[in-house]
């Protein structure tokens, strides 16, 4: 073939400055220019549709807007612009599409044909990529990306990453329930190592020993050497999968106070994590802020605690630390940083006599805080006998509130709508929690399905957890079965809809500094929570983190995992820029917030963003179609 | 003797594969003008030139592109430089971007123009201000074909005022039609360019076209003669 001329080339050019065209080779550039026709739109002129059969087609807009719509509710979903490329599932699945593509303004698209498009599947590699991974591809560069802004070593980052059979490469050393403490202990000398596993059978881990128990249980109460270990271990041990993620690990020696973690595949022990095999873990800072806190002796040393978490948090994100672990570590921290606080709070004080657990709601309970972040916490207690709630409530009251101010001390600022354990509303007996929750299912009334909203994501903190337990099974077994409420909740979660586009109907609002700025909270995440809250009530997951409640509910709901695993992405990458904007307003010395403008984003990321903004649509369309809203 | 003949005064003397091209050429069948376009080839063609005199300046390059079944085909585009024995003045050059060195590496204007018409076939021609791209092609092919091009041409600049005469007064250029359908150009003043920019515009004139039960090149040639009365009264 001759030389391309200045039009194929022209044409090759400008798809070049778009994904996935941009990271295409450029002769495959060439290939695709050299078979693509030029076709025109009027404006309302429709594209393509269901009713157009099997799609022949692959179009990529040269100018102009198309208007995404679901046919089966006729709700407009999605915008495309110069660049965007559709219908990737129908053409690859063969199959016609659900949704009609209508010109919203004069529109000119290059479209290839069908063949042509398989041809160029099988021909590029970078486009084949994308169009089978779609969000996934997009989302590996952005976080390429960051870490290239950031230029730092992405050795922690990966190694945060590492499943746990790549760090546990030792052979664990055991022994079993029958076998004598001191031959045991002679183990452990003989390993220079700080922990044996107790195993029964094939590797069943049974329980631990370490060499910290030995003053507890071994020198103090003079334990005979010749005890079965059965009777010195620590029973029941926690495990967790080698797939598992280091900063999982980290996360669990945080949380616990434990120094060794077992990995376990199935019921088989397959290696020891220990506190030193998580260097990098240990090198960003995990393992010292929990080990103070802990520590801690007075809410002086809390304070300055909670400024490292804070530091902590705005170095992951500098390192591209992933959202769903940076938000659970930040979480996980300030769990154990409120945890001390009690403590501390309940020792200086003759009122905790009562029963009471600890409850953290909204994104607290969720574990998904951000770097800006209030309190929003509650306590449930058990009326003791012979006293009525009213009077327990009166002990726990000044307790809370000193809680309360200790928290804001520590940089987590007073809820303005009071929800706090300090309020009398939100400080009740499990009866008085009950009747509550009930009132809010069975009313159904705007303000109800709000206070579901914050406190229906519940989680307990410290103290009985049981009662937290049984108000979970309970508000369970409520919502499982009272179909109007989750109807209700639905329609609620439909009412915030993710915007269109960025460009025409881009939801930017506010005033003054915010003008032409997007709520990330308000638009991004909540429709994929307030949904998630919606499929976990109803099918009885008890999670109450977004991604734990849809991994869980998915499955009996027969939603595929990779739609699951599509809006999680989605829900992180959102999460993510929620975070950066954070850190930048920060850096910058400005109040933080959840707001971004769109125009301050490069390009890959506002694509993703588009694309996330999909995907939460797709989320509402699952609950509009399962409440028929 | 025609009239082109007397004002060039010398006939042209083609070599034989030349012209048994340009007999093939002659033969092939005459276009359907009554067909729909949605099941036609046509050709949209603009040239660059050493200036705007029409009886003066000499055809640069030709840029085309084909409109068939009512899209763009992409591949099916043309482009080429004749080569000039005197290339034109430095403010010419800064229009149109083909500089002297690429006007004397141009392609032995015959043979630019046989490629041209091997391009063309006997699509009927579409363009924006005819008479200009015409004159020039015309000029051209007498002068180095030797013989009469009469080929049908249908002029957007007469078409799309008839189509939507709320802007016929405003709108005089293709600048002016191209920016109210947005019609981005890659390369204003690169004949192949304003080529793709004119075809972009007769896509849009399209259904508008259809709207009014034109649906062949033969009905939107007796909206442009309409159009030309109306400009004339004008």
């Amino acid at each position: 073939m001759a030389a391309p001329n200045s039009l194929i080339l022209a044409t090759a050019e400008h798809l070049a400055r778009f994904a996935p065209f941009d990271s295409m080779a450029k002769e495959h550039l060439i290939w695709l220019a050299e078979r693509l026709k030029l076709a025109y739109y009027g404006k309302g002129e429709v594209l393509l549709s269901p009713d157009h059969g099997d799609v022949k087609r692959f179009y990529i807009i040269k100018q102009g807007a198309v208007q995404v719509e679901q046919t089966e509710t006729g709700g407009a979903w999605l915008e495309l612009h110069e660049g965007e490329s559709f219908p990737l599932g129908a053409l690859l699945g063969g199959r016609t599409t659900v949704s009609s593509f209508k010109a919203l303004t004069d529109v000119f698209t290059y479209e290839l044909d069908k063949a042509d498009f398989h041809a160029l599947l099988k021909l590029s590699p970078a486009f084949q990529d994308f169009c089978t991974r779609r969000i996934a591809t997009l989302l590996e560069r952005s976080q390429r990306s960051v870490q290239a802004r950031y230029a730092t070593s992405t050795a922690e980052q990966q190694s945060l990453r590492s499943p746990l059979s790549s760090i546990a490469r030792r052979k664990p050393i055991t022994c079993s329930p029958d076998t004598p403490l001191r031959q045991a202990l002679e183990t452990i000398q003989e390993n220079t190592i700080s922990a044996i596993v107790v195993v029964e059978g094939e590797d069943r881990p049974v329980g631990v020993f370490t060499v910290r128990d030995l003053i507890s249980r071994v020198i103090l109460p003079g334990t005979d050497l010749n005890t079965p270990m059965r009777e010195v271990m620590t029973p029941n041990p926690v495990s967790l999968a080698p797939t598992a993620h280091a900063f999982e690990a980290a996360m669990l020696m945080a949380r616990h106070g434990f120094r060794h973690v077992l990995v376990a595949d199935g019921d088989r022990l397959t290696g020891v994590i220990s506190e030193k095999d998580l260097f990098s873990l240990q090198r960003v800072g995990v393992t010292q802020i929990s080990a103070s806190i802990r520590g801690a002796a007075n809410l002086d040393t809390l304070v300055k605690a909670a400024e490292d978490i804070r530091r902590l948090g705005h170095n992951m994100m500098a390192q591209g630390v992933a959202a769903e672990q940076l938000t659970q570590i930040l979480s996980t921290l300030n769990d154990i940083l409120t945890q001390r606080i009690i403590e501390l709070e309940c020792s200086a004080t003759q009122d905790c006599r009562h029963a009471f657990c600890w409850l953290a709601f909204g994104s607290e309970g969720r574990l998904e805080q951000t770097l800006s972040t209030d309190q929003d916490n509650g306590i449930i207690f058990t009326v003791p006998e012979g006293e009525t709630a009213d009077q327990a409530r009166a002990c726990l009251l000044p307790l809370a509130e000193r809680i309360n101010r200790a928290l804001d001390a520590c940089g987590f600022p007073l809820c303005k709508g009071e929800i706090m354990a300090m309020n009398p509303k939100w400080c009740l007996s499990l009866d008085e929690w009950k009747a509550t929750f009930a009132r809010w299912i069975d009313a159904g009334d705007p303000e109800s399905l709000l206070n579901a909203s914050i406190f229906f994501d519940f989680r307990p903190l410290l103290g009985q957890e049981k009662l937290a337990e049984e108000l979970q099974a309970w508000l369970l077994a409520k919502t499982t079965t009272t179909p109007r409420f989750l109807h209700q909740m639905a329609a609620n979660a439909l009412r915030n809809r993710p915007p269109l586009g960025l460009v025409r109907d881009f939801v930017v609002d506010g005033e003054g500094d915010q003008a032409n700025t997007l709520d990330l909270k308000l638009n991004g995440t909540t429709p994929f929570v307030d949904a998630a809250r919606v499929l976990a009530l109803a099918t009885g997951v008890a999670a109450t983190g977004t991604a734990a409640r849809l991994r869980g509910a998915g499955p009996k709901l027969n939603i595929p995992e990779s739609e699951v695993e599509a809006w999680l992405s989605s829900f992180f990458f959102i999460q993510m820029l929620r975070l950066n904007g954070q850190h930048e307003e920060m850096e910058a010395g400005k109040p933080m917030d959840n707001r971004i403008d769109p125009d301050q984003l490069n390009d890959l990321d506002r694509r993703i963003l588009k694309e996330s903004f999909r995907q939460a649509r797709k989320v509402q369309a699952r609950l509009a179609l399962d409440y028929k809203v | 003797m025609g009239l082109f003949d007397r004002f060039f005064g010398r006939r042209v003397e083609l070599d034989p594969a030349a012209r048994q091209r340009l007999e093939t050429w002659r033969a092939r069948p005459e276009p359907g003008l009554s067909d729909d376009f949605r099941a036609t080839r046509l050709v949209v063609v603009d040239v660059e030139t050493t200036g705007l005199d029409l009886a003066r300046d000499r055809l640069i390059a030709i840029g085309a592109c084909a409109v068939e079944n009512g899209q763009v085909v992409m591949a099916d585009s043309f482009e080429i430089v004749l080569r000039q024995d005197k290339t034109s003045t430095k403010d010419n050059i800064l229009i149109h971007g083909i500089g002297g060195e690429a006007q004397r590496d141009g392609l032995e204007p015959a043979e630019a123009l046989l490629r041209f018409l091997d391009f063309l076939g006997k699509s009927p021609l579409v363009a924006f201000h005819v008479t200009f791209d015409q004159t020039m092609i015309k000029k051209a092919v007498k002068e180095y074909l030797g013989f009469e091009f009469k080929h049908p041409w249908l002029d957007l600049a007469y078409v799309m005022p008839g189509l939507l005469p709320e802007h016929a007064r405003r709108y005089r250029a293709l600048d002016d039609w191209s920016g109210h359908f947005r019609i981005n150009n890659f390369a204003r003043h690169s004949a192949l360019a304003d080529a793709l920019a004119t075809a972009q515009l007769f896509l849009c004139a399209l259904p508008l076209a259809e709207a009014k039960r034109s649906t062949c090149y033969r009905n939107l040639q007796d909206l442009e003669k309409a159009q030309r009365w109306i400009s004339w009264e004008n």
